[in-house]
């Protein structure tokens, strides 16, 4: 496949650390869906949005969002970043994102994931004890349903279904259906197992933190009986396309400490990080996607020649941005970023093969 | 010497699970290479989780299957966390309970001891080292002790080296070279997946499979 560069929000409902100000949910949703318009036109192929149930963002039903999104668009790929499956019935998330496929001309896809937060759980009655089987277990139902219809299954967890009609089906073909994986080796090896494509989340940390993490994949879909290198696999991983180098850093900087302030936690409180530490987490052998239009090419060709990548996802305005800097961040990622790497990558692949 | 059935279910006592291997019978009937006759390592597994199931019977279900494709064995567990309170309200040896007695017996007559433990707050549980309190002073000397132990990060891999194998110093056991860790990260659900753990149980098991054999009496 073609390399694949996209976008990614948890509808963030933060305040702006420059201005004070913090956008009403009215506001954030259709900024939301702006931000997946202007992806569009600029000619990214992908835009996600994340699962979060708390005032902070407005990414309770991603679907919905989208749904928005496939109407004001007309190319990108909108898919889930990533939908929390584990606490979420496989049915209704089919109905949901075939419905979007549907809509969008079969442009719907579907990162499921076990989630970093937990909030779902108890608000879905669901128990965190059952973390691990809750998630097996609906994986396994949902690809059921993308199989085959009508669908008998059989579960432990949920009741079984006897010959159900489960509709629509997909626009095209199929509806992809990738793994979110945050870096366990267990997650790695059963996302291998079943040859599901692999969003490789990169929160923080060296470029190379999920060497193991791919090793591990591949070395399991091939014992498995897939064809490992052909399975897709992406990293998501947080950013910001600036105009120079300098000027990207101090953009982003200030929002994602108070992003990863408030979702990231030790001793059950945020915590600073340093600028010496983010600047170290930019710098060209860690892992954030923030500098300039040719930084992050460099960097996004540095991520593909590591892990032989098939798309990036970059997460911007983390932690609460101004509208009009994330605008200008998925702009330059579209015209200046996109282009040189799908060309450098595209060369590359030609030269080897 | 008496022999202990595999499938003792004495207060906090079960079998060990053993969903690998063919048939329901001790391994022994099954296992490839062992020469006919040959005396089975009768093995007691100490369990100091208290989840059911749990990670730490997931490595060590691990390590008995490994281990059972290298010798004949018999295996038999006690859940510490299942004794009770014939257990928990014993300040002594001779508070116990009969069914722990035969519990605490049952791990000092064992040709291999398996001490198997979660790591919590910094260490094996309060619970584990309450049966070892129990275990008398000289009963474990020169006796052959395998540690197993997993835990939330691999920050805590040297529970084995740095908690659990002083422990077993004082009782001048002999703790065989090898022990096997592994991270929450590693299991799905308490199934362990990383192929690496898988790799490494079998290395350091090949390793004292010798040792191992020549102490087998059952």
């Amino acid at each position: 496949m073609p390399f694949e560069i996209g976008i990614m929000t948890f509808g963030e409902v933060t305040t702006d650390p420059r201005t004070g100000s913090t956008p009403s949910p009215r506001q954030r949703v259709r900024e939301t869906v702006e931000q997946a318009r202007v992806a569009d036109q600029v000619g990214l192929d992908v835009f996600g949005v994340g699962e979060h149930h708390r005032t902070d963002f407005v990414g309770s039903a991603p679907t919905v969002l989208l749904a928005a999104a496939a109407e004001h668009t007309e190319n990108i790929r909108l898919t889930s970043s990533v939908t929390v499956l584990s606490s979420d019935d496989p049915v209704r998330v089919w109905e949901q994102f075939a419905t979007i496929d549907q809509l969008s001309g079969g442009r719907a896809e579907i990162i499921a994931g076990r989630g970093s937060y937990s909030e779902s759980f108890p608000l879905f009655g669901y128990d965190l004890g059952d973390y691990a089987e809750l998630f097996r277990e609906k994986l396994d139902l949902l690809l059921a349903i993308r199989e085959q219809n009508p669908l008998t299954w059989q579960g432990r967890l949920r009741p079984s279904l006897v010959d159900a009609d489960i509709a629509p089906r997909a626009f095209g073909d199929t509806i992809p259906v990738w793994v979110g994986v945050g870096g366990s080796p267990a997650s790695a090896v059963s996302t291998g197992r079943l040859g599901l494509p692999m969003a490789m989340a990169l929160l923080l940390g060296p470029i190379t933190f999920h060497e193991r993490t791919l090793a591990l994949y591949r070395e399991a879909a091939a014992s498995a009986g897939h064809d490992a290198d052909a399975l897709p696999v992406s990293i998501n991983t947080h950013g910001y396309v600036g105009a120079t180098s300098q000027g990207a850093r101090d953009l982003m900087y200030p929002s994602f400490v108070q992003g990863m302030a408030e979702n990231n936690h030790q001793r059950g409180a945020g915590f600073p990080l340093s600028r010496p530490s983010f600047d170290a987490l930019s710098a060209p052998g860690a892992g954030l996607l923030v500098g300039s239009p040719q930084e992050v090419v460099d960097k996004l060709l540095a991520y593909h020649e590591l892990y032989g990548l098939d798309r990036a996802i970059v997460h911007m305005g983390f932690g609460g941005m101004a509208q009009k800097d994330h605008l200008e961040a998925i702009e330059r990622l579209g015209t200046e970023v996109a282009p040189v790497v799908r060309r450098e990558v595209a060369a590359a692949e030609r030269s080897a093969a | 010497m008496t022999t202990t059935s595999a499938t003792t279910t004495s207060a906090g006592a079960t079998a060990v699970p053993r969903p690998t291997t063919a048939g329901g019978a001790s391994s022994a009937d099954t296992a490839p290479t062992p020469d006919p006759g040959s005396a089975r390592l009768r093995v007691v597994v100490v369990n100091g989780s208290p989840s059911r199931p749990s990670k730490t019977m997931g490595l060590t279900s691990v390590v008995l299957d490994t281990l059972a494709e290298m010798l004949p064995t018999e295996a038999s567990q006690v859940d510490v966390y299942r004794l009770g309170h014939g257990f928990t309200d014993a300040t002594s040896r001779d508070e116990v309970t009969p069914d722990v007695e035969s519990a605490l017996h049952r791990a000092e007559e064992a040709d291999l001891l398996v001490a198997a433990a979660p790591v919590f707050r910094g260490s094996y549980p309060g619970m584990f080292k309450h049966f070892f309190d129990l275990v008398d002073q000289y009963a474990l000397a020169n006796k052959a002790v395998l540690l197993v132990a997993t835990g939330g990060s691999d920050r805590h891999a040297l529970v084995l080296e740095h908690a659990m194998r002083p422990l077993f110093a004082f009782f001048q056991a002999m703790t065989v070279p090898v022990a096997f860790y592994a991270s929450s990260g590693d299991f799905d659900g308490t199934l362990l997946l990383n192929p690496r753990v898988y790799g490494r149980v079998q290395m350091g098991l090949q390793d004292v499979a010798g040792l191992l054999r020549s102490r087998a009496t059952g």
